[in-house]
């Protein structure tokens, strides 16, 4: 050991790089640092001025009758309130579903190499994300006016039969369409943008492998781009939760903001039934961002699980941002 | 010839066995392949025979790499004829014409051909032994039993036996790289490629990728070989083409070519590689 520091000497800062020498005596550890703290006056002003706001502001609801408390105790959990809100999650849960499946083939559709199956896809995203989604349900709620019989014959020149339609879909079911093909405009963005986050080495590699496309798909490229697609869906299941309200339009009002706007028409207490409903989505969408922390710590997670340490450099594409890109 | 098939009128054969053993693995007829304007590959004309080993050298750009992936189709020529094992890729031949081959067809051909990248490309989201078996199961419809078994084999064939159920983001490179060679294995293919196999690789990690490819080359399976390990290439190969700008600059016994280069371009490269 050539230990410049001769023998005796404290062993504290002795080592010229200022690390320890291996088998030197144990360092003296330094005082503790003793400072006054700096204050920080604003900070506790702000804070003080808004618990104050928050308080009375608190106190003031609580007394205000036009909040009707007591009402919003009678009603928060009234049979007609919970089956409301139960509607709201089937069509939360119908309208996700479609969505995303419809979502996932628009955007292989816009990943192809056919033009017009390109060129398809981004029309439908153009049309259904260029246009506000409640302008969509009351065109869904119409569609009955708008085809209403099926023309049997040579298209603009020659008529064999008329067949009245005559089946009436259910609210429901036009509602699910409506919010859906809707949604799958937007999912098809997120849905790309996992596609293309996965390296093209890996389609490469399964091609090598004699793989079929769609067995590519399945097995290698889907999985993979789950960690980039499923954190966003989480945020879309949350929104569609709230956007189920706009159903209005269409009109169905079976959902829970529906419900609570008929039940306060007969009773005119319409603003504890706001609060109400408001209660009910707030008590959803918190489960749902509970579950949606969970869902994205561990698929954030995921980032040094998958790549190939060498690879890394060539390899990220950053994920397109389920945004802009689709109308260039 | 008639040609009915995508076989190769220049040496001939039917589809049968016998016939087979004696044409060459990979024939390559004036291969050529542009880029756009950028002409990669200029009429490139080789052969690889059965059970040999061949090195491909060069500088980067040289177009090594791409007339590799030509080989197994991944990038389709734009000239010439490419035949592995008497079948030409890509291609349907009836009389004059080439017909484009289907997606399922091509997969078919890119089945014995097994292929290691520069970059592993392992999956992953598998792990090693589920990478190894994923391509027997899913194409060859083997069960999964039978993969099982066949895959912790050839895990085992390269060092990798502990290693079976480890994620490929837990494994070094070099092991990444051998769990890649017995993927390729698994499908039981009669022509290996390897498009640089140590390049991605930290230098202490190179030799036992290098030990399995050699115990390969002693088994007796055909490899071609994109390599800039000059050792293996003198030790391993039986034949060594230097490429420079698309072309084959030369090509010989890797002794001769690396000990007694002919050709000024060689000899540049080499004094800069040795």
């Amino acid at each position: 050991m050539s230990d410049p520091v001769p023998p005796g000497s404290t062993a504290s800062g002795s080592s010229p790089t200022g690390a320890t020498p291996t088998g030197a005596a144990p360092v003296e550890r330094a005082e503790t640092i003793k400072a006054v703290k700096l204050r920080h006056p604003w900070r506790l002003t702000i804070a003080v001025v808004l618990i104050v706001l928050l308080v009375l502001f608190v106190l003031d609801a609580a007394q205000r009758k036009a909040f009707g408390w007591e009402y919003v105790g009678k009603y928060l959990f009234d049979i007609r309130i919970s089956q409301a809100a139960l509607i709201t999650l089937e069509l939360t849960v119908y309208s996700m579903i479609i969505g995303i499946i419809l979502g996932l083939v628009l955007a292989i559709m816009r990943l192809s190499p056919n033009p017009v199956l390109k060129a398809v896809a981004w029309l439908y995203l153009w049309v259904f994300r260029g246009t506000p989604v409640y302008v969509q349900l009351v065109f869904w709620g119409l569609i009955t006016l708008i085809y209403n019989s099926i023309v049997i014959g040579i298209p603009f020149v020659h008529t064999w039969d008329t067949i009245a339609i005559t089946w009436v879909p259910p609210l429901f079911f036009i509602s699910v369409v409506g919010l859906s093909l809707n949604e799958a405009a937007y999912m098809a963005e997120i849905v790309r943008a996992g596609l293309l986050s996965v390296d093209p080495g890996q389609e490469e590699a399964a091609k090598a492998l004699g793989m079929s496309w769609w067995q590519t798909m399945r097995r290698i490229v889907i999985p993979q781009s789950m960690r980039i697609i499923i954190p966003p869906t989480g945020n879309e299941v949350i929104s569609m939760l709230k956007t189920t309200t706009l159903v209005a339009a269409v009109p169905f009002t079976l959902d829970l903001f529906g419900r609570a706007r008929d039940i306060s028409a007969e009773t005119f207490t319409p603003i504890p039934l706001l609060i109400v409903a408001s209660i009910w989505y707030l008590f959803f969408t918190s489960i749902l961002m509970i579950g949606q922390y969970f869902l994205e710590k561990r698929f954030s997670r995921g980032t040094d699980r998958g790549r190939p340490v060498v690879g890394v450099g060539v390899d990220i594409e950053p994920p397109v941002a389920g945004g802009t890109g689709g109308l260039r | 010839m008639s040609g009915a098939t995508g076989t190769n009128p220049a040496t001939g054969t039917a589809g049968t066995t016998e016939a087979r053993a004696s044409v060459p693995m990979v024939d390559a007829v004036s291969v050529s392949k542009s880029f756009g304007s950028n002409e990669v590959l200029k009429s490139i004309t080789l052969r690889v025979q059965r059970g040999e080993v061949m090195c491909v050298i060069g500088p980067s750009g040289s177009g090594k790499s791409t007339f590799l992936r030509c080989i197994n189709h991944l990038e389709s020529v734009d000239a010439g004829r490419l035949y592995v094992d008497g079948d030409l890729i890509g291609y349907r031949q009836k009389g004059d014409r080439l017909y484009e081959l289907k997606a399922s067809e091509a997969a078919q051909q890119r089945r014995d051909i097994g292929m290691v990248f520069q970059h592993f490309n392992l999956f992953p989201h598998m792990t090693a032994l589920e990478n190894v078996i994923e391509a027997p199961i899913r194409v060859n419809g083997m069960s999964k039993q039978a993969a099982v078994a066949r895959g912790t084999e050839l895990l085992a064939r390269v060092g990798l036996g502990q290693q079976a159920s480890h994620y490929p983001s837990q494994l070094s490179g070099g092991q990444q790289q051998r769990v890649a060679i017995a993927r390729a294995l698994a499908m039981d293919p009669k022509l290996m490629l390897f498009d640089e196999p140590t390049s991605a690789l930290d230098p202490e990690l190179v030799g036992d990728v290098l030990d399995v490819m050699r115990e390969l080359a002693t088994s007796g399976m055909t490899m071609v070989v994109v390599t800039h390990e000059m050792g293996f290439a003198r030790e391993v190969g039986d034949s060594l083409v230097f490429m420079d700008g698309g072309v084959i600059v030369e090509a010989g016994t890797p002794r001769d070519v690396l000990g007694n280069p002919q050709h000024e371009r060689t000899k540049a490269f080499l004094s800069k590689v040795l």
